[in-house]
């Protein structure tokens, strides 16, 4: 039987010491040594930190460790990317807005101009108005886009007799309206008609449309299940429903 | 709290505002952040997500980094902290409740990066300490049964539990633990 120890055969029962293994006959001689060995000492002081760290994990966990999918990393890089090219736009409209800003009224329009450009490369908050006479007879769908300007309309129209001649307007706020140009309906043509006016697209309450003898009145903001009363269709008797529209705003 | 997260030692230098630099980071680093927020998150989904955001606020916050304040490594885990706390929050406000009604035990984030660190840590050193420290500490058995199993005397189990404990010390002040 030892009885004497050399210092590192000590030392290798410090990890059984200081996660409280040791029995009683063994505690009392590594106490005993570390009592005259400093060294020993401090090799204990780095071990039990470690050792009060052991019961946080979970054993079953130590075999193999959860991998990232392998096209996380190109997902990350995709998004990244996505977000530079943002970042790359929105850098590019500030600078032309400084020079609009900073110039004459020449480089105002210019400015203006590439607002316009410019304000098209991101995904615009655009509205969908869809009209629909009761009758089914007249189709109107309209695509109301915001610019620096106003608002820009884009109108399609079917059903009503080729020819006709539209007025479309904006209403704002307290019913006042803001003429937005003519165009003329033509059988077979299914190009849209371009408009705009002045009024800012977040101020619009409805989209107003003379088709000749008849008024439809379709609301832009907020989305509404009912239909706004359309103005009376004058002096249309042959076709009084369409006075009366069924309206869906799509987003 | 018995450690805590710093300073490592290979510290990479530069920013973190260019892509080539995202990439190299990711390749570093990513497998022992997905880890870890797996480990916090206790789901895949949630880690990708938490992983993926934590880079994308890193490329951001690129030129904040400064690597003679911590490793770049450091800064990533310190993101993504965050980020599953934020995650945390979210999920939070929607309770998910697991099969049979019983809300999954989350534990606090602290205790889940001690947690992470053992466990990686352990698979980290060798397989012998590895598992005299599993048979011992984790199934507390006696060191004489372990011993008679292992085909080796009883003072080699308890001097591997001594080189155990050490190695796993080294590793953890690899991985940036502190005292």
């Amino acid at each position: 039987m030892k009885t004497r120890r050399d210092c590192r055969e000590w030392r290798e029962l410090l990890g059984a010491f200081a996660l409280g293994r040791l029995q009683d006959d063994e505690r009392a001689g590594l106490e005993a040594h570390l009592d005259g060995c400093a060294e020993c000492r401090a090799e204990l002081a780095a071990l039990q930190p470690v050792a009060r760290m052991l019961p946080y994990a979970d054993p079953e966990r130590f075999e193999s460790a959860p991998q990232p999918p392998a096209e996380l990393g190109q997902r990350i890089a995709a998004t990244i990317e996505g977000e530079k090219r943002r970042q790359h736009n929105r850098r590019q409209r500030r600078r032309f807005g400084g020079i609009a800003l900073g110039g004459a009224a020449a480089a105002l329009a210019t400015a203006v101009l590439l607002l316009f450009v410019l304000g098209g490369e991101e995904a615009s908050p655009e509205r969908q108005v869809k009209f629909v006479s009761q009758s089914g007879e007249v189709t109107i769908d309209a695509t109301l886009e915001p610019h620096a300007y106003g608002t820009e309309i884009r109108m399609y129209v079917h059903g009503v007799e080729s020819g006709t001649l539209c007025r479309v307007a904006l209403r704002g706020p307290k019913g006042v309206t803001y003429p937005a140009g003519t165009f003329r309906y033509r059988w077979g043509d299914d190009s849209d008609a371009v408009l705009s006016s002045a009024l800012d697209l977040s101020r619009t309450r409805a989209v107003v449309v003379h088709a000749g003898r008849q008024t439809f009145v379709a609301p832009v903001n907020p989305p509404v299940a009912a239909i706004n009363p359309g103005s009376v269709s004058t002096g249309t008797p042959s076709s009084p429903a369409a006075s009366s529209l069924r309206t869906k705003v799509l987003y | 709290m018995p450690g805590r997260m710093i300073q490592l030692r290979n510290s990479t230098r530069g920013a973190l505002s260019r892509e080539r630099d995202v990439r190299e980071a990711y390749a570093a680093h990513a497998g022992e952040l997905y880890g870890f927020a797996v480990r916090s998150l206790g789901d895949a989904g949630l880690a990708e997500e938490a992983v993926q955001e934590t880079f994308v606020r890193a490329w951001r916050a690129g030129d904040r980094f400064d690597p003679k304040i911590g490793s770049l490594r450091t800064w990533l885990f310190a993101i993504l902290r965050n980020v599953v706390i934020d995650l945390g929050r979210a999920r939070a406000v929607r309770p998910r409740v697991a099969e049979g009604g019983v809300e999954p035990s989350v534990e606090p984030l602290e205790d889940a990066l001690l947690a992470w660190q053992v466990e990686e840590a352990m698979r980290r050193i060798g397989t012998e300490h590895r598992r005299v420290l599993v048979e011992t500490y984790y199934r507390g058995r006696p060191y004489a049964e372990v011993a008679e199993e292992l085909g080796v005397p009883e003072g080699t189990v308890k001097s591997r539990v001594y080189y155990g404990l050490r190695a796993l010390r080294v590793v953890l002040e690899e991985m940036g633990y502190e005292d």
